[in-house]
């Protein structure tokens, strides 16, 4: 199965759901861990109290790809990570994450081909409001 | 050092340099960093486990190094909305070793109000393990 075959058939659909409460322990570590010092990140007193932008990037689904999907995780490499942020994450929510394949593309160069898998999760609150949309960029150098 | 203030769209100029932070990814604070963010295998806090796996040594978790350049720009300007962050990861970024995160405004965009930055991480060789970038809004 070619790029555009997989993309037609892999793309457009939810194919995980997973819920997660936030512990503010968790957002003080990631925060304080990657040098944060803004308070309305490190100090659960503080009455801004919220995950630093990226914090969701921690959470994956139950499965990282569709069933079926004919490309092996072992064999892919992490290329890089976009995150849009909309709304912060407070201690205490209810997140919801929905992963989907929102691109699957192949590029080719001296050294072979490689395709490129953009695994998005989109992430909501206990009200309904959208977090944030994380793009995992998996690479795996040669397609089978 | 004296505490970051905070910035006015108007204050922030095109080709500005972002004061450099020397980040800690030494293998106590990776360690914390995975149990925040439940990342706790061996490829991250174990250099025996790592190398015994292929690589190096232990290795910072892409999403860490995401999180200090974020951490960079709040401390550029604390007051600072992000948008959002796009990073790559070119090559592994080693635990224990000695990076530099830096910025460089690269855009402002009048109209949106919106200014863009470019992000890197250097190791002790001059590499570039992580680059990126990111959108942000100031108030003003």
């Amino acid at each position: 199965m070619n790029a555009a075959e997989l993309k037609t058939q892999f793309t457009g659909y939810v194919f995980d759901e997973i819920e997660l409460d936030i512990e503010p322990e968790s957002l003080v570590g990631f925060a304080t861990a990657c040098g944060e010092t803004q308070s309305r990140f490190t100090d659960p007193t503080d009455p801004d109290f919220q995950g630093v932008p990226n914090y969701l990037t921690r959470i994956h689904g139950s499965r990282a790809m569709p069933a079926d999907f004919p490309v092996e995780m072992h064999r892919c490499f992490d290329a890089g990570k976009s995150v849009q942020f909309h709304a912060p994450v407070r201690p205490g929510d209810k997140i919801q994450g929905r992963s989907e394949i929102a691109d699957i593309f192949e590029k080719s160069g001296r050294s072979g081909s490689m395709l490129f898998i953009v695994h998005r999760m989109n992430f909501y609150n206990q009200a309904g409001v959208h977090l944030a949309t994380v793009d995992w960029r998996l690479v795996q150098r040669e397609l089978d | 050092m004296s505490e970051p203030k905070d910035k006015r769209f108007e204050d922030v100029e095109f080709g500005e340099d972002l004061p450099e932070v020397d980040v800690d990814v030494s293998l106590p604070n990776v360690k914390v960093f995975a149990k925040a963010a439940r990342m706790e295998t061996g490829r991250f806090i174990d250099h025996e486990e790592a190398r015994r796996n292929g690589l190096p040594g232990a290795i910072v978790p892409g999403i860490m190094s995401q999180g200090m350049l974020v951490a960079l720009i709040h401390r550029w300007a604390p007051n600072a909305e992000i948008l959002n962050v796009d990073t790559i990861f070119r090559a592994p970024l080693l635990v224990d070793s000695k990076p530099v995160a830096s910025g460089v405004v690269t855009d402002i965009d009048e109209d949106a109000r919106v200014i863009e930055i470019d992000l890197m991480l250097k190791n002790e060789k001059g590499e570039t393990p992580v680059m990126g970038t990111a959108k942000i809004k100031l108030p003003g």
